[in-house]
């Protein structure tokens, strides 16, 4: 019975947010728009739009879908409803997480295509546009993570502010400290070499940890109002 | 199965500034409770607590028979709560959130609902973030009474409303607790409100307790002695009087539990008695803080 009102949950939260899910794809589709162009200058503006529409989204959602909750003080109005509060984050992290995992696969496989259907890059470009998509799948768990857990619009924001600030950083480190990633990337296929599996490997498995921190630290909570 | 509602037991709960003491509270089943306190004497951390919302440092409780917090859930199915500072999305209408939680709850009452939004004079396609303080007040009752309840939990919801708006939700209130099946806690500042629905009442002051019985006895019990007090005439203090003011040659006796020999009392003494008056609740709400303050700070 319990699951039925954690999908409600789930629901609830998805059309609360479907605009800005729209609003993420199209902003990611319009990228790849300008990709398929051709020459440098696209290539620049429509990865950086791409990006952009990422990393977006991955600070709105947490800010519209966990900490709205508590400032606009609906949190009651769901905590009165039959659900604990570690079902009610786990509720809240499927939803979010799947808000974006949704536009972040749409524009993932869009890409793909891109690269592998129109040529757009060359196929040894789809490891490193991995690597570096899924830094900001990594910011928006750690960003709503923070927001889960802590509640608070300040924590949120110093979140966001920091991971947003991170992204270049870590994009760099990757890029600069991996040749073995630059020197495949133009090649006609994909080249799954050991360095690029490792990364990809942890990422994800930063992603599990995040998201199972915030769980163990969302059920160890006893005040929730 | 317990003939109580709700069980609160050597309930304790500390805050930086502020902690609820070794709370005793029962409300039997099918009774209507009023919790009467000023702002910050602790209701809401009662409800919550009660509610599984915020979990007690020490002490039971027990809701229609589920222990709180660990069985929470299986209690919210049967608990209708809504509190002054609950709000719904703003976003989205009246009939979405009324479709939202017709979803969840199998007990929804649709014949009811519709009932209800005639009643409230809402409008069901109507977004929150349009609707005034009361029509978003009769809109979170409507939401918790068309799911039909065992038990109704309700922190301060006259709060903030117009007169007009007020009695509609009070008479809507009596009309839901027409079915004595149904236990409800209902918490306010406001005694009058809680005066015209109440079965029992509980005030509770700076974390504690001070006093619950039955309304009637209340109103019984409680009263205002005037007297005049000749020179030379000290007045005793006699039992069942909780606090005399005097000044000059006037006095005022409160009694929490008037006889009808306490008159005579005070007429053997040399005093005159002036007058016995009834006291209304809200006066004997602030008689009782005072006393209780008082014996805090003795």
């Amino acid at each position: 019975m319990n699951d039925q009102v954690i999908l409600r949950l789930i629901l609830k939260d998805w059309r609360l947010n479907i605009s800005l899910i729209i609003f993420a794809i199209i902003g990611g589709v319009a990228a790849l728009g300008i990709l398929l162009v051709g020459g440098q200058t696209p290539l620049v503006l429509g990865a950086v739009l791409f990006f952009t529409s990422m990393i977006l989204c991955a600070s709105f959602l947490p800010m519209s879908n966990v900490v709205n909750e508590r400032k606009k003080q609906t949190l009651a109005f769901m905590m009165s409803l039959p659900v604990s509060p570690a079902q009610y984050g786990v509720a809240k992290l499927l939803s979010t997480v799947g808000m974006f995992v949704i536009p972040w696969v749409t524009l993932i496989s869009a890409a793909l295509y891109m690269i592998l259907g129109r040529h757009v890059l060359p196929g040894g470009a789809i490891p490193l546009a991995l690597i570096l998509a899924t830094v900001p799948l990594i910011g928006f768990c750690l960003i709503t993570g923070t927001a889960l857990v802590s509640e608070s619009e300040g924590w949120a924001i110093a979140a966001t502010a920091i991971v947003n600030s991170s992204y270049g950083i870590a994009w760099y480190l990757l890029v600069s400290y991996l040749p073995s990633l630059i020197r495949t990337w133009t090649s006609p296929v994909a080249v799954w070499n050991a360095a690029a599996l490792d990364i990809l490997g942890a990422e994800f498995a930063l992603i599990v940890i995040v998201l199972a921190l915030t769980m163990l630290l969302q059920s160890r909570k006893h005040d929730f109002v | 199965m317990s003939d109580l509602a709700i069980e609160m037991s050597g309930v304790a709960k500390t805050y930086p500034f502020f902690s609820l003491d070794d709370l005793q509270l029962n409300v039997p089943r099918g009774e209507i409770m009023g919790l009467i306190g000023p702002n910050g004497a602790g209701k809401s951390t009662t409800i919550r607590i009660l509610m599984g919302l915020v979990h007690q440092d020490a002490g039971e409780v027990h809701v229609l028979g589920h222990r709180m917090p660990a069985e929470q859930i299986a209690a919210k199915w049967e608990i209708g709560f809504a509190s002054e500072d609950m709000r719904l999305y703003e976003s989205m209408t009246v009939a979405w959130h009324m479709g939202f939680i017709q979803s969840i709850y199998p007990t929804w009452d649709p014949t009811y609902a519709q009932l209800l939004l005639k009643r409230f004079g809402l409008q069901p396609e109507q977004k929150v973030k349009g609707l005034s303080h009361g029509q978003r007040v009769k809109t979170s009752l409507l939401l918790v009474f068309a799911r039909k309840p065992k038990l109704l939990v309700l922190d301060e919801p006259t709060t903030g409303l117009d007169p007009v708006a007020r009695h509609e939700i009070l008479r809507e209130l009596t009309d839901v607790m027409r079915d004595e099946g149904r236990t409800v806690l209902f918490s306010s500042h406001h005694t009058q409100d809680v005066e015209q629905i109440s079965d029992r009442i509980t005030f509770i002051d700076r974390g504690h307790i001070i006093d619950s019985m039955d309304k009637e006895t209340y109103l019984d019990r409680w009263r205002r002695l005037r007297l005049e007090v000749p020179l030379g005439v000290e007045l005793p203090a006699l039992p069942g009087v909780i606090n005399v003011r005097q000044q000059g040659r006037l006095a005022i006796a409160t009694a929490n539990a008037f006889r009808s020999d306490l008159a005579n009392a005070y007429e053997r003494t040399g005093a005159r008695v002036q007058g016995i008056e009834a006291m209304t609740l809200e006066e004997i709400f602030v008689a009782n803080v005072e006393r209780s303050r008082e014996e805090v700070e003795a």
